[in-house]
């Protein structure tokens, strides 16, 4: 086991105090450390908005990129070396908004990283609009009448379209989370794991009391992780009690397993080769 | 005598036009004869009016002509739209059900004989049949070039050759005084499409992912790609849109492949972002332009140069880039390899501009094309003791930091696409903030070292045309047609536009008295880059922007009328 201040950066961290980032960074750090893998094997790309700060915040090779345009970036990292070690950081904004199309073809793809949503139901970094997940009727300064539309499911979506692992966690509880974290790492294939996590500056209704008082985890219920039905129910259940754990897995063959030119190993490493290009080339004339 | 004959195909999308347009280069390449072809279509699946051009000559042949010699037409669009660009003793071979009959026309009835030899849809055939015995060519060559296309489907084979010979046979009595012979020789060189042209340059260099959202004219890239992929270390991934295609390719090149996307000017304007984001995190990217005219989804499968201004501007604020325009289809397969090696040298992203015209040419092209053997990747591999202090933007003189890969050493690799410091943190601070941009314009002195100089032919002329990208062929054409008339007049043409090349480029225009820009859009770009590049005005401007590339015969004639009126 590497010791977990091993992933200690010495730079500021501008997270609000108290900030339910605080939760997952500590949890990322516990699963690192107990997967045994150093700050150089991981890479973290993230998207914008105070959750993909995250790389920065810790020890590790990052790409601190776009809003919305983490997965895409981490498939084209990842398809050129499937061997890198991948966990993309976003915000609900950040995944299911700006890049709501890329998640969802992130998860037909399969592609083989860790997504961990910072789901805080608010725009933290803008200061306090409605997000995807925010629930409809919630109060802001952009929605002083409240949010019209409907909130996002991320849960049920990728369960829909054939996650293979799909996970809820909760910023207040970071042991249950790292180990969320280790399952995601450890699954071949797209892992989701939507994280519950309180705003303490714009969000006054979802705040950590509020998420405490509803959070039950799957584990200590008789939940199957493979029953697709059933995990869609879980995920649909609503706001008067909230699953957190596991609700569906299912080995599968991830993006990169399936593509022909990375049977001899990831793309990077393959020779370069001018004369059997020069050959197809002498073909063509 | 020298052979200089044009043949325009004509029909419906979806009556093999372009098939047959194909086919009938191919026999032209077998009997050791240059072609260039050009395929004008409409945005459809079924219907319209679509026709493929080939010009066919006994010396290399570079832009098609205005002047037809004959017309073959599956449709009555095709006499109906393009009757008077032919030449006296031109003819018209038409279905004689849409055509029965005419000036200049002979009907032939090729949907019958079509039918004859198995089906409707071998009409094409039979009309590549009755063009080709009028052109003089010998049946068996034709023939040949069947089974060797269908060589999978050998039923597919017969029927064809049967309806080659029936459409051969209906006309070879009639007199064509455009015929010509034949030779019996060794086939020439190879046909090289524009799309093909880029995709085979991508590979050489190396290029060992692509991803791209259909655009037309760009798509067929990344079909020659996929054709490729198979065979090489290679990935094309077809993305959810443009915006995750450039993304795609930052991260693959991040994680150290070379990479690339290919669109069309609308894919493009959503590439920007992403854009933005490899001249920020100097991640080497190389993206190419389909041009076609716009805005928004204007014409899809027309052509245009209007997107050169837009291209060097791309994405806010500064950060340097290179762009390109190559000339000539075989310099497609050169300004590729070379895009993606500059592009690695300064970590900084390469956008080549094509355009539909070239894209979907068809060029006979006799020099072999050559891979480069060997490859310089700008990739730092820190050993362990020196990985603890490795950082991603270290200042140098020259701008270009030492470029580790994530995962493949000790280093920790931080790329930000928020202003960083030189470990690749994330800083607002201001003294770092005018460093870091210093850093990056930095590379912009020996990026401009790197841009080859405009070609130029009798540049000291009294007029020269002056022109950049796929233009090169018809302009020389024409400047070339004109000087056998005693006219004193050059060209000079760019490929290397961004940074530009500011000595040789003022060098190039310095002498001629009058100077005339000639661009595929409506307000003369680069002659707008030119004054700002190296203060000189130019004298004169010829616009298309019809969504149709120039014509040889046709540059001619406006050249002219802008000489006379200003003499």
């Amino acid at each position: 086991m590497i010791p977990v201040e091993t992933y200690d950066i010495d730079n500021e961290n501008e997270w609000c105090p108290g900030c339910g980032n605080f939760g997952i960074l500590k949890a990322v750090k516990k699963a690192l450390s107990e997967l045994d893998i150093p700050p150089h094997e991981i890479l973290v790309v993230s998207g914008i908005g105070q959750a993909a700060k995250t790389p920065h915040f810790m020890k590790c090779s990052g790409f601190h990129s776009l809003h919305g345009r983490a997965l895409p970036l981490a498939t084209g990292a990842k398809i050129a070396n499937h061997a890198l070690n991948i966990l993309v950081h976003m915000g609900d904004g950040d995944c299911y908004g700006e890049g709501g199309n890329h998640f969802m073809h992130a998860v037909r793809r399969n592609i083989d990283v860790t997504a961990i949503v910072h789901d805080n139901r608010v725009f933290g970094l803008t200061k306090g609009q409605a997000s995807p997940t925010s629930a409809p009727g919630m109060i802001t300064k952009a929605q002083p009448h409240g949010v019209v539309a409907g909130a996002f499911n991320p849960l049920a979506v990728a369960l829909v379209l054939g996650a293979g692992f799909v996970a809820q966690g909760f910023s207040g509880k970071p042991d249950h989370l790292s180990a969320l974290i280790q399952k995601g790492i450890r699954h071949k294939g797209f892992s989701l794991i939507n994280v519950l996590q309180p705003c303490v500056s714009f969000n006054p209704v979802n705040t950590h009391q509020w998420y405490a008082e509803r959070v039950y985890p799957l584990e200590e219920t008789d939940h199957r992780t493979d029953d697709l039905p059933l995990a869609l129910q879980k995920a649909m259940e609503g706001d008067a009690r909230i699953p957190i754990g596991v609700f569906y897995a299912e080995k599968k063959p991830s993006y990169t397993d399936r593509l022909p030119a990375l049977e001899q190993g990831p793309l990077l490493d393959r020779p370069f080769a001018p004369e059997t290009f020069q050959t197809l080339l002498d073909a063509l004339f | 005598m020298s052979i200089d004959v044009t043949v325009k195909i004509g029909g419906e999308a979806g009556q093999g036009i372009q098939t047959v347009g194909t086919l009938l280069a191919r026999t032209c390449r077998r009997a050791g004869l240059y072609v260039m072809a050009v395929n004008d279509f409409e945005s459809r699946i079924r219907g319209g009016h679509n026709f493929f051009q080939a010009r066919i000559r006994d010396q290399v042949v570079r832009a098609a002509d205005d002047r037809v010699h004959l017309l073959v037409g599956l449709d009555a669009a095709t006499d109906d739209l393009h009757h008077d660009q032919l030449v006296p003793g031109g003819l018209a071979v038409m279905d004689d059900a849409s055509k029965p009959s005419g000036d200049k026309i002979l009907p032939v009835p090729f949907t019958a004989l079509a039918r004859e030899a198995g089906g409707k849809i071998l009409a094409n055939t039979v009309a590549a049949g009755a063009c080709l015995a009028l052109l003089g060519a010998p049946l068996e060559l034709f023939q040949d070039v069947l089974s060797e296309q269908f060589k999978e489907k050998p039923g597919v084979i017969q029927d064809n050759q049967k309806a080659a010979a029936l459409g051969y046979h209906a006309v070879e009595k009639t007199e064509f005084p455009h015929a010509f012979a034949w030779k019996e020789t060794a086939p020439k060189g190879m046909l090289l499409s524009g799309d093909q042209a880029i995709a085979l340059g991508a590979a050489a260099a190396d290029c060992r992912f692509s991803a791209f959202y259909p655009m037309s004219p760009s798509t067929g890239i990344h079909l020659h790609l996929t054709a490729l992929a198979d065979r090489l270390p290679l990935v094309v991934e077809q993305a959810e849109d443009e915006i995750a295609a450039v993304n795609m390719a930052v991260g693959a090149s991040f994680a150290g492949v070379r990479a690339m996307t290919a669109t069309s000017g609308g894919g493009f304007c959503l590439m920007t972002e992403g854009l933005g984001l490899a001249g920020m995190s100097e991640t080497p990217l190389v993206v190419i332009d389909a041009q076609r005219p716009g805005p928004a989804t204007g014409m899809a499968t027309r052509t245009a140069q209007a997107d050169l201004l837009f291209l060097i501007h791309a994405s806010q604020d500064e950060f340097p880039r290179f762009v390109f325009a190559p000339k000539t289809l075989e310099d497609g397969f050169t300004v590729t390899v070379r895009a993606f090696e500059l592009s690695e040298k300064y970590q900084v992203p390469a956008l080549i501009l094509v355009d539909q015209y070239f894209i979907d040419s068809l060029v006979l092209v006799d020099t072999p094309l050559q891979a480069p053997a060997s490859l310089e990747r700008f990739i730092l591999e820190p050993a362990p003791e020196a990985a603890a202090g490795y950082r991603r933007y270290a200042f140098t003189p020259e701008g270009v930091s030492p470029r580790a890969l994530p995962g493949r050493s000790r280093a920790l690799v931080v790329f930000d696409g928020n202003e960083h410091r030189d470990d690749g943190h994330t800083t607002e601070e201001a003294a770092n903030r005018t460093r870091m941009v210093d850093k990056r314009n930095a590379k912009i002195p020996s990026m401009r070292k790197e841009m080859h100089p405009p070609e130029t032919f009798h540049p000291d002329a009294e007029t020269i045309l002056v022109g950049w990208g796929s233009t090169y062929g018809v302009i020389r054409e024409t400047v070339e047609r004109l000087r056998e008339k005693s006219i004193d007049i050059g060209h000079v043409h760019f490929t290397d536009l961004w940074p530009f090349p500011v000595d040789p480029g003022k060098a190039a225009l310095a002498t001629a008295r009058r100077r005339i820009t000639v661009e595929n859009n409506s307000t003369g770009q680069l002659a707008r880059l030119l004054r700002q590049e190296t203060g000189i005005a130019l004298e004169g401007k010829i616009l298309k922007y019809d969504g149709r590339p120039f014509y040889a015969g046709e540059l001619e004639k406006r050249v002219r009328n802008l000489l006379e009126e200003g003499s």
